[in-house]
C-alpha cells in the first residue's frame, strides 16, 4: 500500500489563488497590466505528471541481498474548469504502481535476519528469516545483550565470543501493486470570501479510503490578510492479505485473531481486516507584510482511531530462559542441529533464546498537532523569490518532529525559472518503537508452529519496528526547473536526492546506522492554461475553424488519426484506455475443458494454470505540432498498469508444501512504450481527407519485470502479457482516409505494427500486427456526433521466449528443490509464446463531443467502446471482453 | 511533553504584527503577483514530494483534506 499523505497540500485551487486574486485587481489598473505578464494561476487549465521514486540499497550487515529496493511510478492528471462565472471544479486522478524489497523486522545481527542462499556454488542473494528454523537458538549475556558464540569441539559446550550490538533489518520484497485515486474540489468565491468541498477516493488491492473535506476562505483588511479553515474526514479500509506464502506462516497475529477471515477463494490466504477514521481540522493565515513580503502562519489537529498499523511490518521478540533451566529438547543449537541440554554451555552464555516474530501491535488513537509557519521574501536586486517554512508536528504518540525548508525561486529569463531547494527534517521516536522485544520464555516454548499463548509473555501489547517511528533526522535538496510557453503552455521538471541518518537527528542521537537509507525522485509536467488559449481561439475565430476541422473520428481510431490544419498549430490531447480478458479459455474460436488444456496447452510439458481475468489500462498523452499545414509531429508518452489472476485447472494435484504456486494476482505498471509520429496530409478537399503516418515505438518500457522469490524459489520472469511494453523499436505506419458530407461523416483506417528487431533484450518479439477498420457517424446534434466501426485485427504469435534465468526450481514432483538452468514459469497457458496473437473482430459504438462556444470551447472529447465479436486466437487464450477508449484533446 | 498552550504563542505573536504591516495598497501589488512570489508555485510536485514524506516518516498530515493510501511500503 502506498502512502497518501492528506491531501492538504492539493493544489486543486492553489494556495496562491487568493493572493493571485487580490494582486489580479491590482494588475487591472492601467499602467501595470502591460507592465506584468498575466500568469493565469487562477485560470483553467489541464496537468499532467510523472515522478520516479528509487530507494538505494539498505545495508544488511555485509549480506548481499538482490532484492531490488522500494522503486515507485506515478502519474497524476488534474484539470480544472469553470462552470460558471465564480463556480470551479477541479478534479485530480493519481496513480502510484511500486514493487521491491522493504524492511520487515530488525533483529541483533547474530540472529542472520536475511539468510544467504548459494546457487551454482555462489552466494546469490538473501532470504528473510523470521522464524527459527527448528527452533535454532540465540544467546544473550546476563544484561540480556546478544551473543555472538561457537561451539568448542575439545570442551563439547558453547563459548560466548562477546556482546554483538549490531542491528540489521531483515528485508522483504513486496510485488508490483498499483493504487488509484480520484478526487474533485468544488469551489465558489465571492468578492471577499471563497468556499470549497471536496472528496474522492483512494483504492489499492488491500487498502481502500474515501474521503470529504470543506473548506472556507476570508480575505480581510482589503485583501491583505486572508484566513483560511478547513476540516476533513476520512474513513479507510485495510484488507491485507496474510498468505500462507509468507505472513501467515512465519508471524504471529493473535492479537489480531478476531479481525482475520479466511478467504473462500482456494487460495488459503486469510486477509486482516481493519478500519481507521481519520478526522482533521487546520485554520491557515495569509498576511501581507509589506510590498515585497508575505507571511503566513498555520495550525492543524488530527484525531485518528482504529486499525493505524503497518499490516506488513513485524517485530521480532526473542523468548529467553536461563541455560540452566530450560526445557530438555525444546531448543535447538543453531550449528550441531541436535536439541541442547543443560549442561552444554561454558559459564560465558547464561541465556538462551529462541525468535517470534509478531505483527506490529499500535495503539488504537492518534492525536496529532502541527504548527506551521512561512516567510516569503521578494530580493529586488535578483528579482527572485526566498521561500522559507518552518512546520513542527507533536502527537500523542511521543514523536516531536521539526521541518525547516528554504527554497529560492530565481527567474532566468524567456520564461525560465530555476528553484534550488533545501529540506531538514528530524523526529524522535514514538514511546513504543524497539529494535527487537525479549520476553522470558517461561516454563515450555513452542518450537515452529505459532503459538497465541506467546503474545500474552510479551513485555508490552504496543510495539512496532518500523523504522519511520524511530528516532531519526533527513536532508535533502533538489532542483526544480520551469519553462513557461507562450499560449499557457508550462513545462517543469525537478529532481531532488534524500538521505534518512540516525546521526542525522537534531540532538545527534538517533536510531543505528543500520536503518540509513537514501532515495532520489524525480518528476516532470507539463501544465496547458486553458483559459488563456480559450480566450486567444475565440478573439482569433479559431474555434470555429477547430469545429469544422476534419470529420468526427471515432476515440479508438489509432492516433485520433486527424491531422492539424494550419501551421504552428499545438494540440494536447490526453488517451484513457482500458480493456479487459475474461470468460472461457478458447482453443482457437472454441472454449476448450480444463482437460484439453492440461494436455496441450503448454508447450514441452503439461499446464497447471489459466487465467481467469487480465486487465489492461493506459493513459497517454498525445502532443502534437504542425511544424507546416501538410506535416504534423506526434509525440505520445505512455503509461500502462495491468492485473490479472489464475485458477488452478480441474485435475491439477497441488502439493501439499506450499511452494506451489497455482493461484494468486499479479499486478504490474509503470512507463510503457512512447510513439512518436509524423504524419502526412496527402488529399484534402474538405469533404475528403487522406493522411499518412510513418510512426515509431521507442522501447522504453521494462520488459524483464519479475515474479518474486519464494520458499526459496525463483520466481523468473513474469508472463509477457504483464510486461510493460515491446521491448523493441517498432515500426508503425497508418493511413486514414474520412470524409463528410452535412451531417454524415465516414471514414477508413488501416494501421500497422511490424518489429524491427528480432528480440528484445529479454529475448522474445511480439508478432506483428494489422488492423483495419471502416467507420460511418451522424451529428446527433450540433456538437455530437455517434459512429459505428468494424474493425479486423491480425497479430502473429511471438517470437524467441524469455531468456532462461538460472536458479532455484521445483522438481516435477512439486516437492525438491533442483538448481535448474532455467526459472521461467511454464505451467500456464500464458507462459507460453505460442499461445499469442490471432485474429479479431469488433464492432465500437462511440460519441463524439467538440465543444464551439462557452467555457469549453476549443475541446474535443470522444468515447468508444469496442465489442468483440469474435475471436480465433492462436493455441490457447483467454476471450476478450471488450475494451473503452476515452479521449480529450484540445487544439491552440 | 511540551506545554501546549505554547501553540497558541506564535498566533498572539501574528495578531500583534498584523496591527504593524503596513499598508499596501491596490496599485503596490505587482511585486506579490510576480509568479515567484505565489505561495505554492509547482503544487504537482508539492504533491508528489508530500505524498513520499508522508510514507517515509512519522510526522504528516494535519491538513485540511484527508483521504490516500496506507503507506505501507
Amino acid at each position: 500500500m502506498v502512502a497518501t499523505k492528506p491531501l492538504n497540500n492539493t493544489p486543486l485551487v492553489r494556495e496562491s489563488t487568493t493572493l493571485q486574486a487580490l494582486t489580479a485587481a491590482a494588475l487591472l489598473l492601467p499602467g501595470l497590466a502591460a507592465q506584468q505578464p498575466v500568469y493565469a494561476a487562477d485560470g483553467d487549465e489541464f496537468s499532467f505528471q510523472y515522478g520516479r521514486y528509487e530507494e538505494g540499497k539498505r545495508d544488511l550487515g555485509g549480506i548481499k541481498s538482490t532484492l531490488q529496493p522500494i522503486e515507485v511510478d506515478s502519474l497524476q492528471s488534474s484539470g480544472r474548469v469553470s462552470l460558471a462565472d465564480r463556480v470551479k471544479f477541479a478534479f485530480n486522478f493519481i496513480q502510484d504502481t511500486w514493487s521491491g524489497a522493504t524492511p520487515i523486522t530488525t533483529a541483533p545481527s547474530s540472529r542472520g535476519g536475511n539468510r544467504p542462499y548459494t546457487q551454482f556454488n555462489t552466494v546469490a542473494g538473501a532470504s528473510p528469516l523470521l522464524k527459527d528454523i527448528d527452533g535454532g537458538a540465540i544467546y544473550f549475556d546476563q544484561n540480556r545483550r546478544p551473543l555472538n558464540s561457537f561451539l568448542d569441539g575439545d570442551l563439547g559446550e558453547r563459548v560466548s565470543l562477546g556482546v554483538d550490538d549490531r542491528v540489521v533489518h531483515t528485508m522483504s520484497v513486496a510485488s508490483p501493486e498499483t493504487r488509484k485515486e480520484g478526487n474533485f474540489k468544488l469551489s465558489h468565491e465571492w468578492d471577499e470570501m471563497a468556499i470549497d468541498v471536496g472528496g474522492g477516493i483512494s483504492v489499492e488491492s488491500d487498502y481502500e479510503s474515501r474521503f470529504g473535506n470543506l473548506g472556507a476562505r476570508f480575505d480581510f483588511n482589503q485583501k491583505l490578510t486572508t484566513l483560511a479553515i478547513g476540516g476533513s474526514y476520512a474513513n479507510s479500509e485495510n484488507f491485507s492479505r496474510l498468505s500462507p506464502h509468507f505472513t501467515k506462516s512465519y508471524i504471529n497475529s493473535s492479537a489480531f485473531a478476531n479481525q482475520i477471515r479466511t478467504l473462500n477463494d482456494g487460495t488459503g490466504d486469510s486477509v486482516i481486516l481493519g478500519d481507521r477514521e481519520d478526522w482533521s481540522g487546520n485554520i491557515n493565515l495569509t498576511q501581507v507584510v509589506n510590498k515585497s513580503a508575505l507571511f503566513k502562519l498555520g495550525t492543524g489537529f488530527t484525531h485518528s482511531t482504529g486499525y493505524l498499523e503497518n499490516p506488513y511490518k513485524a517485530v521480532t521478540a526473542f523468548f529467553i530462559a536461563d541455560v540452566n533451566a530450560i526445557a530438555e529438547g525444546s531448543v535447538t543449537d543453531p550449528d550441531s542441529g541436535f536439541p541442547v541440554t543443560i549442561g552444554d554451555f561454558s559459564s560465558t552464555i547464561p541465556y538462551v533464546g529462541v525468535a517470534r516474530a509478531f505483527l506490529e501491535q499500535r495503539p488504537n488513537n492518534r492525536n496529532q498537532f502541527n504548527l506551521t509557519t512561512g516567510w516569503v521574501q521578494h530580493i529586488a536586486p535578483l528579482d527572485a523569490a526566498l521561500h522559507f517554512d518552518y512546520r513542527f508536528n507533536h502527537d500523542d504518540w511521543g514523536i516531536n518532529a521539526h521541518t525547516f525548508e528554504g527554497d529560492w525561486v530565481q527567474p532566468v529569463g524567456s520564461g525560465w525559472t530555476i528553484t534550488p531547494r533545501v529540506r531538514y527534517y528530524s523526529q524522535s521516536q514514538a514511546d513504543f518503537y524497539y529494535q527487537y522485544l525479549i520476553a522470558d520464555m517461561g516454563s515450555t516454548v513452542s518450537t515452529g508452529a505459532i503459538d497465541p499463548g506467546d503474545n500474552a509473555k510479551l513485555p508490552t501489547q504496543t510495539f512496532s519496528s518500523d523504522h519511520r517511528l524511530s528516532g531519526f533526522g533527513a536532508l535533502s535538496g533538489g532542483v526544480m526547473i520551469g519553462k513557461q510557453f507562450a499560449r499557457g503552455l508550462r513545462f517543469d521538471a525537478g529532481f531532488e536526492y534524500y538521505t534518512h541518518r540516525g546521526s542525522l537527528r537534531m540532538d545527534g542521537v538517533g536510531e543505528g546506522d543500520y536503518a540509513d537509507f537514501d532515495y532520489w525522485v524525480a518528476n516532470g509536467s507539463m501544465t496547458v492554461n486553458l483559459s488563456t488559449l480559450g480566450r486567444t481561439l475565440a478573439e482569433s475565430g479559431h474555434a470555429h475553424h477547430a469545429l469544422h476541422h476534419g470529420a468526427p473520428l471515432p476515440a479508438g481510431i489509432f492516433c485520433n488519426g486527424h491531422m492539424l490544419e494550419k501551421a504552428d498549430d499545438f494540440m494536447m490531447g490526453y488517451i484513457y484506455m482500458y480493456g479487459r480478458q475474461d470468460g472461457a479459455i478458447l482453443q482457437g474460436s472454441r472454449p476448450v475443458n480444463d482437460a484439453t488444456i492440461i494436455a496441450n496447452g503448454c508447450e514441452g510439458g503439461s499446464c497447471r494454470t489459466v487465467p481467469t481475468f487480465m486487465n489492461m489500462y493506459m493513459h497517454m498523452l498525445d502532443i502534437m505540432y504542425a511544424p507546416t499545414d501538410w506535416f504534423n509531429l506526434m509525440l505520445m508518452p505512455q503509461f500502462m498498469d495491468m492485473d490479472m489472476n489464475l485458477r488452478q485447472l480441474s485435475g491439477v494435484v497441488p502439493d501439499t508444501k506450499t511452494y506451489d504456486h497455482l493461484h494468486g494476482g499479479h499486478t504490474t505498471g509503470g512507463i510503457g512504450d512512447t510513439l512518436m509520429y509524423g504524419m502526412f496530409k496527402l488529399f484534402d478537399d474538405g469533404q475528403h481527407h487522406v493522411n499518412v503516418g510513418m510512426g515509431f515505438s521507442a522501447p522504453t518500457a521494462d520488459v524483464d519485470i519479475k515474479l518474486n522469490r519464494m520458499h526459496g524459489v525463483d520466481g523468473g520472469f513474469i508472463h509477457y502479457g504483464m510486461q510493460l511494453g515491446s521491448g523493441t523499436w517498432d515500426f508503425k505506419p497508418t493511413l486514414t482516409y474520412s470524409g463528410r458530407y452535412d451531417d454524415w461523416s465516414w471514414g477508413a483506417q488501416i494501421n500497422g505494427t511490424t518489429r524491427m528487431q528480432n528480440h528484445n533484450q529479454s529475448g522474445f518479439a511480439f508478432g506483428d500486427m494489422v488492423q483495419s477498420s471502416a467507420w460511418g457517424g451522424y451529428n446527433l446534434l450540433k456538437w455530437l456526433s455517434g459512429s459505428v466501426r468494424g474493425v479486423y485485427t491480425t497479430q502473429g504469435a511471438i517470437r524467441g521466449r524469455f531468456n532462461p534465468i538460472p536458479g532455484d526450481c521445483i522438481a516435477a514432483d512439486q516437492q525438491t528443490k533442483l538448481s535448474c538452468a532455467d526459472t521461467n514459469p511454464q505451467g500456464g497457458t500464458m507462459d507460453h509464446p505460442q499461445n499469442y496473437g490471432g485474429r479479431f473482430w469488433d464492432v465500437g459504438l462511440g460519441l463524439n463531443a467538440m465543444i464551439p462556444d462557452g467555457a469549453f470551447v476549443g475541446h474535443h472529447m470522444s468515447v468508444e467502446w469496442l465489442q468483440p465479436v469474435m475471436d480465433d486466437v492462436n493455441g490457447y487464450q483467454l476471450e476478450r471482453s471488450g475494451s473503452l477508449t476515452a479521449t480529450w484533446s484540445y487544439m491552440f | 511533553m511540551i506545554n501546549r498552550n505554547l501553540l497558541f504563542l506564535p498566533w498572539l505573536l501574528s495578531a500583534a504584527a498584523i496591527g504593524g504591516c503596513a499598508e499596501v495598497q491596490p496599485w503596490e501589488r505587482g511585486i506579490l503577483a510576480k509568479p515567484q512570489m505565489a505561495l505554492e508555485l509547482y503544487p504537482l510536485q508539492t504533491e508528489l514530494r508530500s505524498h513520499i514524506y508522508g510514507s517515509r516518516e512519522a510526522a504528516s498530515g494535519g491538513g485540511a483534506s484527508g483521504g490516500g493510501g496506507c503507506g505501507c511500503y
